[in-house]
């Protein structure tokens, strides 16, 4: 059966490069699946999940927005940051989360800033408290 | 001739000094491949950005952004210089400085309002003494610049630029050319100048790319994150750049203090035969004074 190539970038290192039966990403508006054979694609990541699934075996990340491309069953992540989800601190993650809606935005600048650290927060929190359940 | 003791005192320093130097030169070395290491891999990054720009735009988007569009009155600018933390470098620190000045001379008869911003300590110590006040200085960057750590920096750039805060944004850091060049640049960030691949020619061979959600909503994100690796990829530089500067630098000390070592066990063996010398002819003297 064809495989999936699924290679993530960050600025500072090549976190993972593996081949595996299926991906799913995590994109702006939504997750997406992706299984060998999938049409060429750019796409906005947002804050989320990526589960890579090799076999029965399931790996997940934490992906802090970027880019993606697929092509040719081959699957590239730019991201800022992207952590595995045993790695993830809940506790600490829901204190930046209250912090970050707790804060003042005066300005449209101050507000998408706001908007940006809680979509952050909620999509580590969702990724953190899934990891803890299988 | 000149005092044995004296002699042998200097040559265990310049010893010891040389084995602080040769130390200092093998630290540089092991902290230079592991800085390169990183800086490929932003390299690794930036080409795939790259790709997808040129494939954005062979997919027909309008490359058009406010990033991207340079200002029709430059009124405020901020320059940014890298130097280091520590000396011991050569003429590191010293030529940036001096293109940092110059660049800043320049900057301020076209803009009226110029801020600098300093890091590194060597940096900011030669500003304080040439009396040049500074916005911001950083001393958190060493030999391994954070992603986490220069992103914050950037963000505040795109938001001032974007809000109509600031209108340029200069640059002055040690391009790595390649491991035996390195060189001053001085850069212009913002307004972005381009992006790069947005020339035709690079992208793939016709792959028809499906773009979600819009490739409008792709290109919003891609400028700002093309900016802040740029950004990080000259932090990257400038701290490769640093330990090549300190591992010659040191490399040319250990040899000089060879050479040092050398020219003094040659007078200390000199100085210790003609002592040997003068003592057997007193004792010569001396025999012959008995025997007569």
């Amino acid at each position: 059966m064809a495989r999936i190539q699924c290679v993530v970038v960050t600025p500072e290192a090549t976190v993972c490069d593996a081949e595996v039966d299926f991906v799913v990403i995590p994109l702006y508006d939504g997750e997406v699946g992706i299984a060998p054979g999938h049409t060429p694609m750019i796409g906005r990541l947002g804050y989320g999940e990526m589960r890579l699934r090799d076999g029965q075996h399931t790996d997940r990340y934490y992906i802090d927005g970027g880019f993606a491309e697929v092509r040719d069953d081959m699957v590239t992540l730019l991201t800022n940051r992207a952590v595995p989800a045993s790695e993830l601190d809940s506790t600490a993650i829901q204190q930046n989360l209250s912090a970050a809606i707790g804060k003042v935005a005066k300005t449209t600048e101050e507000m998408s800033v706001r908007d940006r650290l809680i979509a952050q927060g909620r999509g580590q929190l969702r990724v953190a408290q899934r990891a803890g359940t299988d | 001739m000149a005092n044995l003791r004296v002699l042998a005192k200097r040559r265990r320093s310049v010893r010891i000094i040389r084995k602080i130097t040769r130390t200092m030169e093998l630290i540089a070395t092991a902290r230079f491949k592991k800085a390169m290491d990183r800086a490929h891999a932003a390299t690794a990054y930036t080409r795939r950005i790259t790709q997808l720009v040129a494939n954005l735009v062979h997919g027909g988007v309008e490359i058009d952004h406010p990033l991207l569009q340079p200002r029709e009155e430059t009124n405020r600018a901020v320059l940014l210089v890298l130097t280091a933390n520590r000396g011991l470098c050569g003429g590191f620190n010293t030529n940036l400085i001096r293109a940092a000045q110059q660049q800043l001379n320049e900057l301020r008869a076209e803009v009226p309002e110029v801020s600098v911003e300093v890091a590194g300590k060597r940096g900011i110590a030669a500003f304080r003494n040439r009396k040049i006040d500074m916005a911001e200085q950083f001393t958190q960057f060493e030999d391994k610049p954070r992603y986490d750590e220069v992103e914050p920096i950037a963000q505040r750039y795109l938001d001032a630029y974007i809000t109509g805060e600031l209108d340029r944004v200069d640059m002055v850091y040690m391009r790595f050319e390649s491991a035996s060049r390195q060189s001053v640049a001085v850069e212009t960030l913002l307004p972005l100048g381009g992006l790069a691949g947005s020339e035709e020619g690079q992208a793939e061979q016709d792959v028809p790319f499906e773009f979600l959600p819009s490739a409008e909503s792709i290109l919003e994100e891609v400028v700002p994150t093309s900016f802040k690796v740029k950004l990080f990829k000259c932090f990257l530089d400038a701290a490769v750049s640093e330990q090549i500067a300190r591992m010659v630098a040191m490399k040319s000390a250990t040899e000089n203090a060879d050479g040092l070592i050398r020219d003094l066990t040659t007078l200390y063996n000199r100085a210790r035969q003609s002592r040997i010398t003068s003592e057997i002819l007193d004792v010569i003297g001396g025999v012959e004074a008995v025997a007569k």
